[in-house]
């Protein structure tokens, strides 16, 4: 049997492929650049002389210690808690479908996936900051409530695919709904909770735009936000900032390759149903 | 069958993980949010080249103020601490059109009764006031002035026997001896618009035009801005943009594909004799080649040498906004960066003119020439810089340097003018 080779894909993928790697590829080099070979003009040459110069400044530039915790914390929260709440109330949703206030709560939370952040920024700066909320605790608020939308209806989508048999059989064990739902339902979502709380993850940790306008005291702003320092126009030290951007796409980039496999199956799934 | 089956210990440890994780979690950002508001002086700086200094400053303050606790703020966004009601308590950044519309709303407070306000130099007060002002109040200090003309290397100029042109004719003159000499004269970088509108464009209508009072007009007419009316960008541009457009000739053939950082790189390297950039564009050759020789020259418009002005901006201004509870300490911090020792040194280590009438002359090799400018008070404001951002002028000024009829974009501008003017 010979293995046939689809070449136009292939050649697609491999183009595809090498538009992740180069810029990946450039962003890595870069780090570990003089600022001198770094503004040469060549970005694709290795690094000579090697330098942790650029690292070095870009963490003492940006605190990273400690704008890296508040990103951790501010991702933790927002995943957790767009899993819990999205799960609940999409098993709510799916087996009260017939119920009228379930069905337009539903339709409700997909409405707010046609609200963007920039078009209630001002409103939403000034209620944070009246309820005390100008903080990390109200951007990963924030966050769950950005992502509720879209993992919501990934869930509802997912729940239909559940045999509502299982559930019978745990009712007539004696189950409440709270059990059924966290000890039944919950465990079998497992795979669409994986690609919530990656689209969660990506969605929180990579955020400029929620916390540099949510978060009022600016020791306590997010990486993406410290990063905007190496911003300037009038002056370029690539090696400092590729050195920041490394160090802040090292925790999404490790969580992806040991989460992709269900990345992957989660999206398909959720397509499918 | 059991009534109730115990629960799996692999499923129950992982919740009280989830749980945990999730109630840590909280319990840690409602920690940082109850601190969340120092009750310190927060400095907002935005100039990231000067992070590190403004940080020993700060140090310094505080070993001589331990009673007035400041934070150091650089990446705040004050659209969003404006609407929240709790800017940041100081702020030191560029004078431009975002910080204008504070001033414009009567956001900032009068610094007016501050003695350091007697110390500026009376002749920037025009241009403070043309970006934004509120009547009855001294709302910004300057604190830093960026004084651009034509970059040259002037080694290249000595082995070609030029000189340092004074008029019109002699510019072209050097240019045309430039290239016939295998040299390119002018360095372009045109794929990045602002390096077009701050350089060429800037240095053309401000050599031919009083910016100031084209400007004041321009404000003043509004929405009736237009063909016909008695200034417009058509009319009194159209000079400066033709001339431009000669000095676009001379630029290197893939000027149109070039950005900043390579015409810094091709700067250093000596591939080209003059660069139409600022000051800050010595930072980034010195990166390449330290040790170049360069010189700067106001880009001369007539044939009088007497006409010849450089293009100045207010890099840095200090700013208390109205709101701020901690209106003492943020002044008490402006008295101590508007010291003389402390300011002088700022500008003389960051390639600033001095904006104070005590201020020293400058001592930079590159900026000694612009000294007499200065001094003299011939300079403008970049015209670039007065447009609103909302109008892209910079990329008007891209168009026309790669091909674009000028009288065509030239009235878009009028037009764009008149319909803001007409909106607000």
């Amino acid at each position: 049997m010979t293995r046939r080779i689809n070449v136009p894909v292939t050649a697609a993928l491999l183009a595809c492929t090498l538009a992740v790697l180069v810029p990946l590829y450039v962003t890595v080099t870069m780090a570990f650049k003089t600022t001198t070979q770094s503004v040469d003009g060549n970005a694709f040459s290795l690094p000579a002389p090697f330098s942790l110069d650029g690292l070095a400044e870009a963490w003492r530039l940006t605190g990273f210690p400690r704008a890296f915790t508040v990103s951790l914390l501010v991702t933790l929260v927002s995943v957790v808690g767009t899993i819990l709440l999205s799960s609940a109330a999409s098993y709510a949703i799916a087996r009260n479908w017939d119920r009228r206030l379930f069905r337009w709560s539903f339709f409700y939370l997909l409405g707010a996936m046609f609200l963007p952040f920039p078009v209630l920024a001002l409103s939403q700066v000034r209620l944070t900051g009246l309820a005390g909320l100008d903080n990390p605790a109200g951007v990963a608020i924030l966050h769950v409530m950005f992502q509720l939308s879209f993992s919501t209806l990934l869930y509802t989508a997912f729940l239909r695919s559940v045999p509502a048999e299982l559930e019978e059989s745990a009712r007539l064990d004696g189950a409440t709904t709270w059990q059924t739902f966290w000890r039944l339902v919950f465990p079998l979502l497992a795979p669409m909770s994986a690609t919530v709380g990656i689209f969660a993850f990506l969605a929180s940790w990579n955020d400029f735009m929620m916390p540099s306008l949510i978060t009022a005291d600016p020791a306590l702003q997010t990486l993406p936000v410290v990063q905007k320092i190496f911003q300037s126009q009038f002056s370029s030290n690539y090696n400092v900032a590729f050195g920041s951007y490394l160090m802040a796409m090292a925790p999404a980039i490790v969580v992806y390759l040991f989460t992709q496999r269900w990345v992957m199956s989660g999206v398909t799934q959720g397509a499918v149903k | 069958m059991p009534a109730r089956t115990p629960s799996p210990p692999k499923g129950l440890s992982r919740r009280s993980f989830l749980g945990a994780g999730l109630v840590g979690a909280g319990l840690a950002l409602t920690g940082c949010g109850s601190l969340g508001r120092p009750a310190e002086v927060s400095f907002y700086q935005s100039k990231p080249e000067v992070i590190g200094y403004f940080d020993e400053l700060l140090a310094r303050f505080r070993d001589e103020r331990p009673g007035v606790r400041v934070s150091h703020d650089v990446t705040s966004d004050l659209s969003a601490g404006f609407a929240r009601g709790a800017p940041p308590d100081l702020g030191c950044s560029n004078y431009n059109f975002e910080i204008a519309r504070f001033v414009d709303h009567g956001a900032l407070s009068d610094l007016g009764d501050m003695p350091e306000a007697g110390r500026i130099n009376p002749d920037l007060l025009p241009l403070v006031e043309l970006t934004a002002s509120y009547p009855g109040r001294t709302s910004v200090l300057p604190y830093s002035l960026m004084a651009a003309g034509v970059l040259y290397n002037r080694a290249t100029f000595a082995e070609h026997g030029l000189e340092a042109p004074t008029t019109w004719s002699e510019l072209v003159e050097v240019c045309d001896a430039l290239t016939a000499a295998g040299v390119t004269p002018i360095y372009g970088t045109f794929a990045e618009p602002w390096t077009i509108g701050q350089g060429i464009l800037d240095y053309t209508v401000g050599g031919l035009v009083d910016v100031t009072a084209f400007f004041e007009a321009l404000q003043e007419q509004g929405a009736d801005t237009g063909p016909g009316s008695p200034v417009s960008f058509e009319k009194d541009f159209r000079e400066p943009v033709e001339r431009m457009l000669t000095l676009v000739g001379y630029t290197n053939a893939d000027a149109a594909g070039r950005g900043y950082g390579d015409g810094n790189l091709a700067f250093a390297r000596g591939e080209a004799a003059m660069y139409l950039q600022g000051p800050w564009a010595l930072t980034e050759i010195a990166k390449t080649s330290p040790d170049l020789d360069v010189g700067i020259f106001p880009l001369p418009m007539t044939d009088d040498p007497a006409d010849r002005k450089v293009r100045v901006n207010v890099d840095l201004a200090l700013w208390v906004p109205d709101v701020s509870p901690r209106q003492d300490g943020a002044r008490e911090l402006v008295s101590f960066l508007m010291r003389p020792e402390i300011i002088d040194a700022y500008n003389a280590d960051n390639l600033g003119f001095g904006v104070t009438t005590d201020a020293p002359p400058v001592t930079h090799p590159a900026l000694v020439e612009l000294q007499e400018y200065y001094d003299g008070a011939r300079f403008y404001l970049g015209p670039s810089q007065l447009v609103p951002e909302s109008i892209p002028v910079h990329n008007y000024a891209q168009a026309i340097v790669t091909g674009a009829d000028p009288g065509e974009v030239l009235r878009t501008l009028d037009a764009d003018w008149a319909r803001l003017a007409r909106r607000s």
